[in-house]
């Protein structure tokens, strides 16, 4: 295995030890004039960028965090350095 | 016989300023589409972009397995047609397809597997494919070499045996598709890239390519693992698509000693023979998107591990080369197949995760009926976007795949 | 047996200790240090097996398993590279892909059928008429491969693996590989050196010529070996493969194992923080007629047979080389005894003065702007003729050796697997490295240089250079090295011909698949104009000695035909593993993976019949009758005991835990009052029922709460993720295998507890869907619960995993006047089936949402739908009429059980049946199925399609659900 997660809790690990949770699509739409595509496209649908994208990663055999990362998926290798999720609340 | 070697598939052609239709991608359903349309529709004004070379993508890395014993009844009739369509083409193409129809035996690890198999199988026979449940003695009996022994990680208990599926030459069949579509006039634009969609008033206007732009009224994106990025790039048009890379190894070639296609799901892992001698094996996608086509340390081991258990006289057979390509993955397991819904003369064929290749005889012919009489045949029909929406997903699998956390 | 040449310093071999092994049936000897080839070789042996389509003869030709020529059978193992194997004593070795021997093979005749099958001649016969291809198939097949394994062949030998962490890393353990190592070493690093042969030293080991100052080539590789061995922070890994390499610096490859270890082989995997490259040349085989005829050998081969294994390669032997290390090899071995008729050298000029100096010296003749256009002689070399490179005059001169190169190729597998690029460099006739990958660096021959200092000049920079990257060393270091680097000889000039003026019929650019000349110019008339789709039309590179023959010769010679003015030169792309991995090396040893629980063992020796579900491994039976009857039957009269402890078990706790649960679960979670059981479910955003299961209060903000089997791995990151952008506060446990759980279930599971706990259980004081905690023997801290999954009195014990087997033994000591017995997996599946509770994943797939299985009153609709998951996806599809909806139904005319996953079909397929059984409490058959909503009517006849059933139907009838003990009596009681 090639990939490796850099979790900012635990730092720069093995990438089996973590989960990936899907492109970065921003917290839950609001319930007002909430449409079925709108909807879809908050649940199924993805942009499948071939470079640099903004995701979610999962240290489900670590701390247990949530976190997101740029990696380019090219060439699966981590870009820049994470927004830590307590800041993504914000 | 022997000097018939002119070119296959014509001399290079200049591109023209406009096509009555152009696909975007030199893969098998690409070449399958212009080929039905040439020889259905009468359609020959057709101009097939590539960005490397006919048959780069997964139409010349997958393991060339074929089989109709799809879970559901949208998926087991076009399965079953591209099936039946193979010694057809060989006949039609007079192309050697090297169609091996040597049967598929899926291993089953438990009791719920078995069900599983048995509904599978029902639907199978329900629409006259054949397919059937065996016990481990009889898949022990059909392939010498499994190890139907308890003392496994999975033990087998037994199989869903498919005699007609098999494998081809799937090189043979981009060749074979090139060269018949190029005879009737269809260009094949090898290393030019295609850059973007024009529309007018929401409908298909014109191609924008690395060697210039071509005016046309339709547009099919069929590019494999690549489509969903090229179809967000162009029109802003999002797909519940993730793509993943897939790898797939073959050892050095032996004597006939496999005599099947064997797969297990609980081992993530399918072997077959092929007709050079090498055990072809594969199946497990990097569990993150990604573009690589990278092979990984890890599933060359993990696959040497599975192989070890249940056909442990491979233990002796060495890996050669492994190698990756792209399955770009619906949350159904179900391709998306659609046309002038989002835009007038856009149409789309993709989704097909790994079962691109068994499709793509009966999925060239109907997106060429589609696209020759713009209306949709019943057999596409269910595989419209619209279906995410209407949370009416196809349940080609049993298990949600979802690259979320959802599965 | 020939006698070896003892006295070289160069040796690798013991000629005083034998070694005995079998050859086709007879037994012969080599000596300690051969290989299997050396050995062979020794005994006269020089045709060591067929082609693979025209059963051409073949020997050694690489000395280092560059191609499939030399691949035997092994004691039963096929594709024994036997020029890289070490004899061991009573080895049985044999011949591949031969019909009799490798000398007389009945199959040569296919040599001369090769005008029938030019290029992809496969694809355009054998098909018409269709009946044919059969037959023909199995010919192919029969005639294709190479080795044969047999279906019961078991494996011998040990196989390990070890993982390591390393700051460098460094592949190749010739001059350059070995200063690398030095100079990070000396950076106080932890190093890796990795060598795929026994020793140390590469392309200066067997060589004689002088290094610096009277010192031999081999002295000073012996000299830096030396000096690897003492450094303590060094960590060498001799007789051991590069594999491969992947991004962020991960390093495969195999060891093979000594007699003192205690593996045959073992897989080597390295997480390093850098990787140096230094991985040398192999050579570039020169494209003539006959050009693998055995007797034709590349410059090493000759030169390492004698000079490691103590052979002279021939006795006379001819010359067609195209590099310096040509003429060098011809006076070392004109003066171990080898007659050189003549060296032809490729180039016109450009050879190195003082070489050509003592080949003057020795009276060996050469013929410049010359090269070998045909060996001849049916089996092994007997004459060859060379020709001007110009084609106009040729002469043919008697030999048994024919040394043959045209050049050298840069090993940069490593460098291209892991994304690095090569460029095509006119001056060496190279693709040389060009982007390297993040924190690897090239170093030694690999960079196309061939000087001694300006190799191991290389090294000690690129070793400096990882240093740096794992943060040692200083930048000022790093440029004087590099000035060094550039003072010294740079790339030599290569020779640009690859190909003798030939037709090339009989010129193999790939000895594995058969493939020519006239081939490769079969396919670019054919439109192949992409060296990637010539190699798979020819399959050229594509057997077992994985391109190393062909690699650089196929891309350049289609650059050269090819017509297309815009496309650079590029190489085909090298697959890992770089050297071809036995499958039981990469398996390792063996992963067993499942978990158990604290009750495993006894239940085991209760007759316990596991099968693995999941991650576990679970009693599904208590007896040889899988129907469960009195496992059944027990419950429902006496009692029945069962492990539950994979069941997932979580506590949530903290200011924020409340909303957390409400999140998730799609009931109005505010509701779960302390002392009570709430059950409830969790969707996805699709609506999709994902998990069911029970939640308690334990305190404020303080809940536990249980999951199915199968979720129980995920639990915590999904309630994460559906919280990741919310910022609450709360903490989540998995319980999951620190408690176990106990379920005992039957009208006496009373009478039985009553016995074991010291509260009181009656009905009054803990009824059905209660809570409570409380301590057996005041020691063993238990949750319990009164829940009816099975249809009957019944109580869910929660113990720490440690007291499950004391609580499991005093229930049963309990329980005997009750007739306890332990129930399984299936017998539960039975009981719970004929109370109609489900089973996520039985009653339900992907597609099934909460409505469709009939669970829509746990949804509360006063949460709101978007903060809730899966509710706003449940509203959308609520009146979809085209949904599957799970009914329960009974045989018609008391008729048997229906198969799991028979098919409820009319003229289509309309739904499939869940689970259904022989029911021994209702004497009939039920079952539930998941069916379109138009047959979900109480009433409807559903036709039933099971497999292998032809045209033979079975009918049911919808009825109402659940079919056993409808008011819940029991469960209550």
């Amino acid at each position: 295995m090639a990939l490796t997660i850099t979790c900012p809790i635990c730092g720069k690990r093995n990438g089996y030890e973590f989960r990936f949770g899907g492109e970065e699509k921003g917290p839950r739409p609001e319930e007002e004039g909430l449409t079925p595509e709108a909807w879809c496209d908050y649940v199924h649908l993805n942009k499948c960028v071939a470079g640099v994208q903004e995701e979610w990663w999962c240290h489900k055999d670590g701390c247990g965090s949530w976190f997101k990362i740029h990696r380019d998926t090219t060439t699966n290798l981590e870009k820049e350095i994470k927004t830590v999720i307590e800041e993504a609340g914000k | 016989m022997f000097s018939k070697n002119k070119p296959m598939w014509g001399k290079k052609p200049p591109l023209k300023s406009s096509y009555d239709v152009v696909i975007i991608g030199g893969g098998l359903h690409s070449l399958a589409t212009a080929y039905y349309l040439t020889k259905e529709y009468g359609i020959t004004d057709i101009a097939i972009i590539e960005k490397n070379y006919i048959g780069f993508g997964g139409a010349g890395r997958n393991t060339a397995i074929v089989r109709a014993n799809q879970r559901t009844q949208y998926n087991v009739p076009l399965y079953k047609e591209a099936l039946d369509l193979w010694p057809v083409l060989t006949k039609d193409l007079d192309y050697n397809l090297m169609f091996n129809n040597c049967g598929n035996l899926n291993l089953m690890h438990s009791e719920a597997a078995m069900k599983a198999a048995r509904m599978t199988i029902a639907t199978a026979q329900f629409h006259g494919v054949e397919s059937h449940l065996i016990d481990a003695k009889q898949a022990k009996e059909l392939v010498p070499a499994l190890n139907i022994s308890e003392d496994i990680t999975f033990p087998i208990h037994g199989a869903m045996f498919h005699p007609p599926g098999g494998v081809l030459r799937h090189d043979a069949v981009v060749w074979g598709l090139a060269r018949a579509a190029a005879a009737k006039g269809v260009q094949i634009h090898q290393q030019t890239e295609a850059l973007g969609i024009g529309t007018q008033n929401g409908k298909v206007a014109s191609v924008t390519t690395s060697r210039g732009a071509i005016n046309t009224k339709q547009v099919l994106i069929s590019a494999g693992g690549y489509s969903a990025a090229l179809i967000y790039d162009m029109l802003g048009i999002k797909l519940p698509i993730s793509v993943l890379t897939i790898q797939a190894m073959v050892t050095q070639p032996l004597k006939p000693v496999l005599d099947h296609v064997v797969s297990s799901g609980a081992y993530h892992c399918y072997a077959n023979q092929t007709l050079k001698g090498e055990i072809a094996t594969g199946a497990h996608m990097d569990p993150w998107p990604n573009y690589t086509t990278l092979n990984t340390a890890h599933y060359i081991k993990h696959q040497a591990e599975a192989l070890s258990e249940f056909l442990p006289c491979l233990r002796g057979v060495r890996f050669m080369r492994i190698w990756g390509g792209l399955a770009d993955m619906t949350p159904d397991m179900a391709p998306i197949m659609d046309g002038n819904e989002q835009v007038e003369g856009f149409f789309m064929d993709c989704g097909w995760g790994y079962f691109g290749f068994k499709s793509c005889s009966a999925v060239g012919k109907y997106m060429a009926q589609f696209m020759a009489t713009n209306q949709c045949p019943d057999m596409l029909k269910p595989f419209a976007l619209k279906r995410y929406q209407e949370h009416r997903l196809m349940g080609e699998t049993a298990a949600l795949v979802n690259y979320t956390p959802d599965n | 047996m020939m006698n070896r040449l003892n006295h070289l310093p160069t040796l690798k071999i013991d000629t005083a200790r034998k070694i005995s092994f079998t050859y086709k049936g007879k037994i012969y000897y080599g000596v300690t240090g051969d290989t299997i080839a050396s050995a062979l070789f020794a005994n006269g042996v020089r045709i060591f097996g067929r082609s693979l389509k025209y059963h051409r003869p073949r020997g050694l030709y690489s000395l280092d398993g560059e191609c499939s020529n030399t691949c035997m059978q092994v004691n039963g193992i096929p594709n024994v590279r036997c020029e890289n194997t070490l004899l061991e004593d009573g080895m049985v070795v044999a011949e591949q892909n031969v019909k009799g021997s490798a000398e007389n093979d009945m199959m040569s005749f296919m040599d001369k059928l090769d005008w029938m099958m030019p290029a992809g001649f496969y694809y355009d016969v054998m098909h018409k008429p269709a009946k044919l291809w059969p037959v023909a198939m199995k010919q192919i097949r029969k005639a294709a491969g190479l080795g044969k394994i047999s279906p019961d062949f078991k494996m011998p030998g040990k196989y390990d693996e070890i993982f390591l962490n390393t700051d460098v890393c460094i592949i190749g353990g010739g001059p350059a590989g070995m200063m690398a190592a030095l100079s990070s070493a000396e950076k106080g690093l932890r190093v890796i050196l990795m060598e795929s042969r026994p020793w140390l030293g590469g392309f200066f080991e067997y060589r004689s010529a002088e290094y610096k100052d009277g010192q031999t080539l081999h002295d000073r590789a012996n000299d830096l070996a030396a000096q690897v061995r003492a450094r303590e922070n060094i960590r060498l890994f001799t007789h051991t493969a590069c594999v491969g390499t992947y991004n962020n610096n991960l390093v495969t490859g195999f060891q093979i194992g000594k007699k003192s270890d205690v593996f045959d082989q073992r897989y080597v995997e390295i997480r390093a923080k850098s990787v140096v490259v230094a991985a040398g040349c192999i050579e570039r085989p020169l494209l003539f007629d006959n050009n693998e005829r055995p007797g034709v050998m590349q410059i090493a081969c000759a030169l390492r047979m004698a000079k490691t294994y103590g052979q002279l390669p021939g006795t006379k032997a001819v010359f067609s080389i195209g590099h310096d290390l040509g003429l060098e090899a011809a006076i070392e071995l004109h003066d171990l005894g080898l007659i050189i008729d003549c060296v032809a050298d490729i180039r016109e000029d450009g050879q190195d003065p003082a070489l050509m100096q003592k080949l003057m010296d020795r009276n060996i003749p050469i013929l410049k702007g010359w090269v070998a256009a045909k060996a001849h002689g049916r089996k092994v070399v007997k004459k060859v003729t060379l020709s001007s490179i110009d084609g106009l005059m040729t002469r043919t001169l008697a030999c048994d050796l024919v040394v043959a190169s045209a050049g050298v190729t840069p090993v940069t597998g490593h460098i291209t697997v892991a994304l690095g690029t090569l460029k095509y460099d006119g001056h060496t006739g190279c693709f040389l490295p060009d982007r390297m990958p993040e924190k690897m660096y090239a170093a030694g021959r690999v960079l196309g240089l061939n000087d001694a200092m300006a190799i191991e000049a290389s090294g000690t920079l690129a070793g400096l250079k990882a240093a740096a990257d794992c943060g040692a060393g200083s930048s000022e270091e790093i440029g004087k090295v590099a000035k060094i680097v550039a003072s010294l000889p740079g790339p030599a000039r290569g020779s640009k011909l690859v190909t003798a003026p030939v037709k090339g019929r009989k010129s193999f650019i790939c000895f594995d698949e058969d493939a020519t000349i006239k081939n490769i110019k079969q396919a670019l008339a054919k439109g192949f104009d992409v060296p990637e789709l010539i190699k798979r039309f020819t399959a050229t590179g594509l057997g077992p000695g994985q391109g190393g023959i062909p690699g650089h010769n196929l891309p350049l010679y289609v650059a050269k035909y090819q017509t297309l003015p815009d496309v650079s030169i590029r190489p085909t792309n090298v697959r890992p593993p770089l050297v071809p991995t036995l499958i039981s090396t990469y398996a390792g040893t063996n992963h067993t993976m499942f978990k158990i629980t604290a009750m495993d063992q006894m239940q085991r020796k209760d007759g316990g019949i596991f099968r693995n579900i999941g991650v576990w491994q679970r009693a599904r039976y208590f007896s040889d009758d899988f129907s469960c009857k009195k496992e059944i039957e027990n419950v429902r009269n006496n009692v029945g005991m069962l492990d539950g402890s994979t069941l997932g078990k979580f506590r949530i706790h903290g200011p924020d835990a409340l909303k957390a649960l409400q999140r998730v679960y799609v009931s109005d979670m505010s509701k779960v009052k302390e002392g009570r059981i709430k059950y409830s479910a969790m969707c996805n955003d699709d609506g999709c029922v994902m998990d069911d299961g029970v939640v308690v209060k334990l305190g404020e903000n303080d809940y536990y709460f249980t999951t199915s089997t199968g979720r129980a791995g995920q639990t915590a990151e999904w309630i994460r993720y559906h919280t990741r952008y919310d910022g609450w506060d709360f903490a989540l446990v998995n319980l999951t295998d620190s408690m176990g759980v106990i379920n005992l279930s039957g009208p006496n599971a009373r009478k039985v507890l009553e016995k074991v706990v010291d509260i009181d259980v009656s009905n009054d004081a803990f009824g059905f869907s209660a809570y409570r905690e409380f301590k057996i023997a005041d020691t063993i801290p238990v949750r319990a619960m009164r829940l009816g999954f099975v249809g009957e009195l019944s109580y869910e014990l929660h113990v720490p995993a440690s007291y499950m087997q004391s609580v499991w033994i005093m229930l049963k000591e309990a329980g005997k006047p009750f007739n306890i017995q332990n129930f399984g997996v299936e017998a539960q599946n039975v009981l719970r089936m004929e109370k109609c509770h489900i089973i996520l994943g039985q009653e339900s797939e992907q597609r099934t949402n909460l409505l469709d299985v009939g669970l829509g009153f746990l949804w509360d609709r006063t949460k709101s739908e978007a903060k809730t998951v899966g509710a706003v996806a449940l509203r959308q599809a609520e009146n979809d009429p085209a949904r599957l909806k799970l009914v329960g139904f009974k045989m018609e005319n008391n008729g048997r059980a229906p198969k799991d996953g028979a098919l409820i079909v009319d003229t289509k397929v309309r739904g499939y049946v869940c689970t259904a059984r022989d029911s021994f409490a209702l004497n009939e058959a039920v079952g539930m199925a998941l069916v379109e909503a138009d047959l979900s009517r109480i009433g409807t006849r559903l036709e039933i399609f099971e497999d292998e059933c032809g045209d033979d139907r079975i009918y049911g009838t919808v009825v109402k659900m659940p079919f056993y003990d409808p008011e819940g009596k029991r469960m209550k009681m």
